[in-house]
């Protein structure tokens, strides 16, 4: 069911004040949404439970970090005891529904709400954006997409399809109303008391989502072809040869859900005698040594689950283009099982279980 | 010990060796071509000639004959030394410029052409070394051939170049000829007679010393003294030249050894049919008609073509083979009246992995009847016809005729429509069935027990592992031919009676081992020791064991590194026990041979000494490294240096390891109480152990209450009536009827399973399972079954012969229509039983009223076994007529007015035929119970049919994967009733070498899963194969079930961040590894 929310001042508001409401009729007792911090600079996902204290912007472009792994965060020990609502962007989705099939999360009393994702500028970009322009209206008005993150460029699917319910940008005159699309009962149960009036035809969204969904899949297509030559270890090992090591990109990766990192585990630390005789037989030796296995290790592990939201290229102190490759390998790797993650809770991820009839073109008959 | 130098570098020499010997064993390359270790150094082809320097003096001289002294100086190459080869290479290759042995020395010297003039025959190959003449006379004492004739002239020849009457064809003098020049048939009178392998069914030649199979235990070579020139006359020895640890007894005789046993079990297993040489098939005639065991061995990798298939007559891969079925079974010529059961699925694989191995091939079946009755078999025939396109024709070829000029092998067989065809074949692979073996007369008659009609083994019609003496039983094809699961399934069978015999001493020989007390050495940095093995010369001979050892010495934590000639000699092991002592050694690496064999002997000895058995690692330098590179000793030294430094790394990072024990519940849960539950339950408590048998009805019996009638003349009831008194009388069997199974938790030896019965729910502890839950008649909907009380199933007309009722003796026409619900889409598996049970009912019915037509309409008759002549010939002679029809074209029912009408197409006659039967009886099939919800309760797989699957088809036929739970009877798939009993005594056995222990202890190198960094996520759960990964729901953390744990490693290859790993295989350790071997 596709209803219109009525704008009152601005977009963000009239979200704001459908979640004040939420927040009032008792049915969730907070919610989870992107708060702008006291200095303006930036904006995290915030748990509000006061409805006065509700000053949402689900619409700020920017994603410091993936709400779908603070989700995990907050229930991978126990769910949650109250109803709760979250809201999230299709990215942030993904990620959460890849991790409750790792059992990192746990969905109970949890109501999903997705946003349409126009796309988001890099935090530095966000928090100095540049002329007086409000970022948050530049990607609502859909002008400008320069300064946007790559990831979001080439976005997968920016609509947040398995929510409860989406808060829906596309396809509408955000001037006059945006929608609210519920998806499943438990969607339609939050709203069953509000007075809400339906959008006459759905076909205006179908359109525009198929129109934004296109271009996101060109783009991807090109910047994929354009990075095509980073392939065999030389062009690896140089792509990676500012790497610090400090293994921001895994802490930053929503799907990175390892307690502790093999690579920040004891297995790589060796005695001096043995990186000597490597040195030894080599003549001379770059420590420290994992820092390329340590990424195509990352990938082996968490590439099939790949949402590509871009928080790893984000983290990056080196400024290590990483979307570069990891749309590629994503692509491929995800292809090669035919495998999209976040696309369904109930698809089970590739190589988990056993397939008697898997890659018989590689292995043995 | 005398010291030598050979080019600058010192070896230790044994006085009376030669230059070259110690050049040979120390791996220092010196050419020669008369050089053999059994003859005595002639000094003849000069090859080997050295630079000796003594007393400041240097000549020239032939190193084979050249004896040791203290000091001598050796040169191997010096300009002269190298001239002198050279120009005698050239003459070499002047006298035999064909010889590709020659070239190949000669390439080796440099040399690769003759600047003289050839004066031979152009064929020359001998160049005169005399090791052929000294081997004859010096080694095989017979002197059959000399030199004779001076200068250009002179050669080897028997005496007055006529055939020698006093040569034996021992073969010696060919054996050691360099260029392979002699041709026996020109020396002797006689004519060389080649040993012939058997395991390669004649394929191949052997040895007199040779190792019989690659599978024989020990593992050790024999000696044929049929065939041994020391055996027949006393000469030669020669092979006591080359073994170093002197392990050959030419005087070893058979011995009397006297043991006391309780029980006796007989397992001589068959003969293969040999077809008669020069028959009508040709065989023994020609070339390419082989039998199917020769092609077996064609196709096997490890076979004498290396398992390429080609026609014996030239070489050239055949594009189209045909097999003949029932080569010496079903037939009345060779006395073989029984159907040997094995040979239709055994032509098929072979024509199926034929074709993996030539595309393109054509290969056809000639059969009469298929019989793919086994579990899972009618998928493979299909999948043979549809997939792989093998094609099956119906008709049995009389003869073979090979076309002279081009040896194709033509055969003559019936089509479809009943005309005659001739198809021309490559090759002809006639399918030979079994006979008893030749020696089973004389067996049976020294253990006392009788043979049946056919030969084989006699056994009880329905304990078919009982021979006709008590305590004697007898398993596999020495009683009836079969098959390897159903072998594997009666000598299980056959050990769980044995053992019922001797309960009460079981476990009374056995003594157990002391060990000291175990060091502890986790406090201490690794003191390895490397302990490297030659081999003789099997590693020593080619890679440089002195390298390696100068190499690892230097490697961190070595302690010491050290070579054995026999790392696994007594004295070897006494010497790395002192090693570990004396230099408080705490790793020890041995890198010798493979430790499939050798592994445990190590182990134990670091035990003995005092070491936990983890704290070692081995190295495979021999079948992984000599053997394998054996062209190539350079980079063979090079892999050993990197190999056994891996080996070392890992060593360094190995942990002691614990083996836990746990207590096992010494009593067993079997659940279903037909005649295999029952079966099993008896034998189980028969070998002392508690039974709980739960069976779901009031009433013991299961399906085998519905058979009223035994092939021969025992009595299926009677048996029942025992087995149910029998199982209800046990003192050690606790018997539940009317009860349900309504949870089972735990593990092997430590089951807790829920049993409700009469309202009350009991818990029981148990240690093994067995899951004998049975299977049902299919309920026909098809051929008017439900429309007419003259339409019956098999089961109610045998119940209707076995009470005599009164109709029977008014029937006029009987028609039996077979396949009912098997072979179908529905149930695509053939039932086993139908059409022996039709059979058996039609041949009582004829012999009570035999005026009555009797009509079995079928697809194929599978009276496998001697179930071919008890019942389908007989059935024949007594006039049953048996009818065929297509899987496309089943027979049509009417019914009008109560009056049947069956139409049916007659593929011989090519016509219609219409029968009009009192009665219609229908061969209804076996289908699975409802296997799942306890298939779920004890994550046991089922297989697509509904059936439960046992872990291995062969190896393991009644046990899941999931170690302690174990099946039989009609949850397996369809059976007899003998094949149920015996599948659940096997069953029976396989639980009771759990049971029979006190406790079960955990493997050493299990999974390991840290719980602090235990994320939760699942995926080793998922992907364990073992079940041996419990999720604790409330921490949110796996747990790792050490005794079901088999240390596959699945877990730790899945699990992202390392937290699961595996004992002895850490990351750590793999990583050293790695960095060590691409340093």
């Amino acid at each position: 069911m596709i209803y219109e929310l009525k704008i009152e001042d601005d977009v963000p508001k009239t979200v704001n004040s459908f979640l004040k409401q939420l927040l009032e009729s008792g049915k969730v007792d907070a919610v989870l949404a992107m708060q702008e911090t006291p200095s303006g600079k930036s904006a995290f996902p915030t748990m509000i439970s006061d409805p006065e204290k509700l000053n949402t912007n689900v619409f700020a472009p920017l994603l410091p970090v993936s709400t779908g792994a603070m989700v995990s965060r907050l229930t991978k020990i126990k769910g949650s005891d109250k109803p709760l609502a979250v809201v999230l962007r299709a990215c942030e989705i993904r990620a959460l529904t890849e991790l409750l099939k790792l059992k990192q999360a746990d969905l109970e009393n949890i109501v999903l709400i997705g946003v349409d994702c126009p796309g988001t500028f890099p935090m530095k970009t966000y928090s100095n954006y540049p002329g007086d322009d409000d970022p948050t209206e530049v990607v609502l008005k859909g002008e400008s997409e320069e300064n946007m993150r790559t990831a979001c460029l080439n976005c997968k699917d920016p609509v947040p399809e398995t929510a409860d319910m989406i808060i829906g940008i596309f396809g509408a005159d955000t001037d006059k109303a945006i929608l609210l699309d519920t998806r499943t009962e438990n969607g339609q149960e939050l709203v069953s008391d509000m007075k809400l009036s339906e959008v006459a035809t759905e076909e205006d969204r179908e359109k525009a989502v198929l129109e934004i969904r296109n271009k996101r899949d060109e783009a991807r297509k090109a910047f994929i072809d354009e990075h095509s030559d980073i392939a065999g270890v030389d062009k690896l090992l140089e792509f990676f040869d500012t790497c610090v090591n400090c293994h921001n990109c895994m802490k930053a990766c929503p799907i990175c859900y390892c307690r502790e990192c093999l690579f920040e585990s004891d297995v790589f630390d060796v005695e001096a005698s043995k990186y000597m005789a490597k040195a030894k037989s080599k003549g001379a030796y770059k420590t420290p040594t994992d820092s390329l296995l340590f990424h195509v290790t990352r990938f082996n592990h968490m590439i099939l689950s790949c949402v590509e939201c871009g928080l790893c290229e984000q983290a990056c102190p080196s400024d290590i283009p990483l979307m570069d490759i990891i749309t590629a390998i994503a692509e491929n790797a995800q292809a090669e099982f035919e495998y999209l993650p976040g696309r369904d809770p109930e698809e089970e991820m590739p190589m988990i279980v056993y397939r008697e009839d898997e890659f018989l073109d590689v292995g043995e008959k | 010990m005398v010291m030598i130098t050979i080019d600058s570098k010192e070896y230790e020499a044994i006085p009376g060796e030669t230059v070259l010997d110690v050049a040979k064993r120390n791996n220092v390359f010196i050419p020669t071509l008369c050089h053999h270790p059994s003859v005595e150094p002639y000094s003849a082809c000069r090859l080997c000639v050295v630079g000796v320097t003594q007393k400041g003096w240097t000549k020239v001289t032939a190193s084979c004959s050249l004896l040791i002294k203290e000091g001598m100086e050796i040169k191997t190459s010096s300009p002269r030394i190298d001239r002198s080869r050279k120009i005698l290479m050239e003459l070499y290759l002047a006298r035999c410029p064909e010889s590709s042995e020659l070239k190949e020395v000669a390439s080796k010297l440099g040399v690769d052409s003759s600047r003289f003039k050839t004066y031979t025959e152009p064929n020359e190959k001998c160049i005169l070394c005399g090791l052929c003449v000294n081997v004859c006379e010096q080694v095989m004492g017979v002197g059959a051939i000399g030199f004779a004739n001076r200068g250009a002239a002179r050669e080897v020849i028997p005496p007055f170049q006529e055939h020698s009457d006093v040569c034996t064809t021992c073969g010696a003098c060919a054996f050691v000829c360099p260029t392979q020049c002699i041709d026996l048939s020109e020396i002797s009178t006689q004519t060389p007679e080649p040993l012939l392998s058997d395991y390669d069914a004649g394929l191949a030649e052997r040895k007199a010393v040779h190792i019989p199979f690659p599978q024989a235990i020990p593992n050790v070579p024999i000696i044929d003294k049929d065939a041994c020139m020391y055996a027949l006359n006393g000469t030669c020895k020669s092979c006591e030249n080359f073994c170093e640890p002197e392990a050959i007894l030419y005087d070893q005789e058979d011995e009397d050894i006297n043991i006391n046993i309780g029980s006796v079990i007989l397992s001589p297993g068959a003969d293969v049919y040999e077809p008669p040489e020069g028959d009508s098939l040709g065989y023994g005639l020609y070339p390419n008609v082989l039998t199917s065991l020769e092609f077996e061995r064609m196709l096997s990798a490890s076979g004498p073509f290396q398992g390429h298939i080609k026609r014996l007559s030239d070489g050239e891969e055949p594009k189209k083979i045909a097999w003949l079925q029932c080569i010496g079974s079903r037939d009345e010529s060779c006395d073989h009246k029984y159907c040997s059961s094995v040979c239709c699925m055994y032509s098929i694989k072979e024509a199926v992995i034929a074709k993996e191995h030539l595309p393109g091939l054509d290969t056809h079946i000639y059969f009469m009847d298929m019989r793919t009755f086994g579990k899972d078999f009618e998928r493979y025939y299909e999948r043979a016809e549809d997939e792989y396109g093998v094609v099956f024709r119906r008709s049995r070829v009389p003869r073979i005729e090979q076309n002279r000029e081009t040896g194709e092998l033509s055969v003559r067989y019936i089509n479809d429509n009943g005309d005659v065809e001739i198809e021309s074949y490559d090759m002809v692979v006639l399918a030979v069935g079994m006979q008893p073996c030749d020696t089973l007369p004389d067996l049976a008659s020294i253990v006392n027990v009788n043979l049946n009609g056919y030969g084989f083994i006699e056994v009880d019609p329905y304990y078919n592992v009982e021979t006709s003496r008590s305590g004697i039983y007898a398993s596999g094809s020495a009683t009836e031919p079969k098959d390897i699961p159903e072998s594997v399934i009666e000598a299980s069978a056959a050990a769980a009676i044995a053992a019922r015999d001797i309960k009460d001493a079981r476990g009374s020989e056995v003594t157990t081992k002391e060990y000291p007390r175990e060091r502890d050495v986790s406090n201490e940095f690794p003191r390895t020791g490397v302990f490297l093995c030659h081999c003789g010369i099997n590693i020593g001979g080619i890679i440089d064991i002195q390298k390696v050892k100068e190499y690892v010495q230097r490697l961190p934590y070595v302690a010491l590194a050290d070579d054995e000639t026999f790392s696994c000699s007594q004295d070897s092991l006494e010497r790395i026990k002192e090693r570990i002592n004396e230099l408080g050694l705490n790793r020890i690496v041995v890198a010798s041979c493979t430790p499939r064999t050798h592994e445990p002997l190590f182990q134990d000895t670091l035990r003995e000494a005092g070491l936990n058995p983890h704290l070692f690692e081995m190295v495979n330098l021999r079948d992984q490294n000599s053997w394998v590179h054996r062209d190539n000793p350079v980079l063979a030294t090079e892999k050993a240096k990197e190999t056994v430094a891996m080996g070392v790394v890992r060593v360094n990072e190995m942990r002691a390891v614990s083996h836990e024990k746990f207590p096992v519940v010494q009593k067993a849960l079997v659940i279903g109480g037909g005649i295999s539950g029952m079966s099993s339950a008896i034998a189980l408590s028969d070998q002392g152990f508690d039974v709980y048998l739960i069976e779901r009805e009031e009433e013991l019996g299961g399906l085998s209450r519905d058979v009223h009638l035994g092939i021969g003349d025992e009595d299926p009831q009677k048996l029942l009536e025992e087995m149910i008194s029998k199982t209800t009388e046990h003192e050690n069997i606790s018997l539940y009827t009317g009860a349900i199974l309504e949870d089972i938790d735990g593990y092997v030896g430590n089951y807790t399973s829920r049993i409700s019965h009469e309202g009350t729910t009991e818990t029981i502890e148990h240690g093994a399972v067995v899951v004998a839950t049975g299977g049902e008649a299919y309920e026909p909907t098809e051929y008017s079954y439900e429309d007419s009380e003259n339409i019956i199933t098999q089961k109610e007309f045998e119940k209707d012969l076995a009470s005599g009722k009164k109709y029977l003796g008014d029937l006029k026409e009987v028609v039996m229509i077979q396949c009912v619900g098997s072979r179908n889409d529905e149930h695509p598996y053939c039932s086993r039983i139908c059409c022996s049970n039709a059979i058996k009912n039609a041949v009582r019915l004829k012999e009570n009223n035999p005026d009555v037509s009797v009509y079995v309409l079928y697809r194929d008759i599978r009276t496998y076994g001697f179930k071919e002549d008890s019942l389908y010939r007989k059935a024949r002679g007594k006039g049953v007529f048996f009818i065929k029809f297509d899987e496309n074209e089943e027979p049509q029912v009417d019914l009008k007015k109560g009056k049947i009408t069956v139409q049916t197409k007659d593929k011989i006659l090519q016509r219609d035929m219409i029968l009009n039967p009192d009665k219609l009886v229908l061969s209804v099939g076996v289908v699975p119970g409802e296997n799942t919800a306890l298939a779920q309760q004890l994550k046991v797989p089922l297989n697509s049919d509904g059936f439960y699957s046992e872990a291995h088809m062969k190896l393991r036929p009644v046990e899941f994967s999931a170690d302690g739970i174990f099946l039989c009877g009609l949850a397996h798939s369809p059976r007899f009733m003998d094949e149920a009993i015996a599948q659940a005594r096997a069953a029976s056995s396989r639980a009771a070498t759990i049971l029979s222990k006190e406790y079960l202890e955990t493997g050493g190198s299990v999974a390991n899963i840290a719980s602090r960094r235990c994320a939760g996520c699942k995926l080793c759960v998922n992907i364990c194969p073992y079940d041996a990964l419990d999720y604790d729901e409330e921490k949110r953390i796996v747990i790792v079930n050490e005794i079901l744990c088999q240390g596959c490693g699945a877990c730790a290859a899945i699990c992202p961040s390392g937290t699961a790993q595996q004992n002895s295989f850490t990351k750590r350790q793999i990583m050293s590894m790695i960095d060590e071997c691409i340093r």
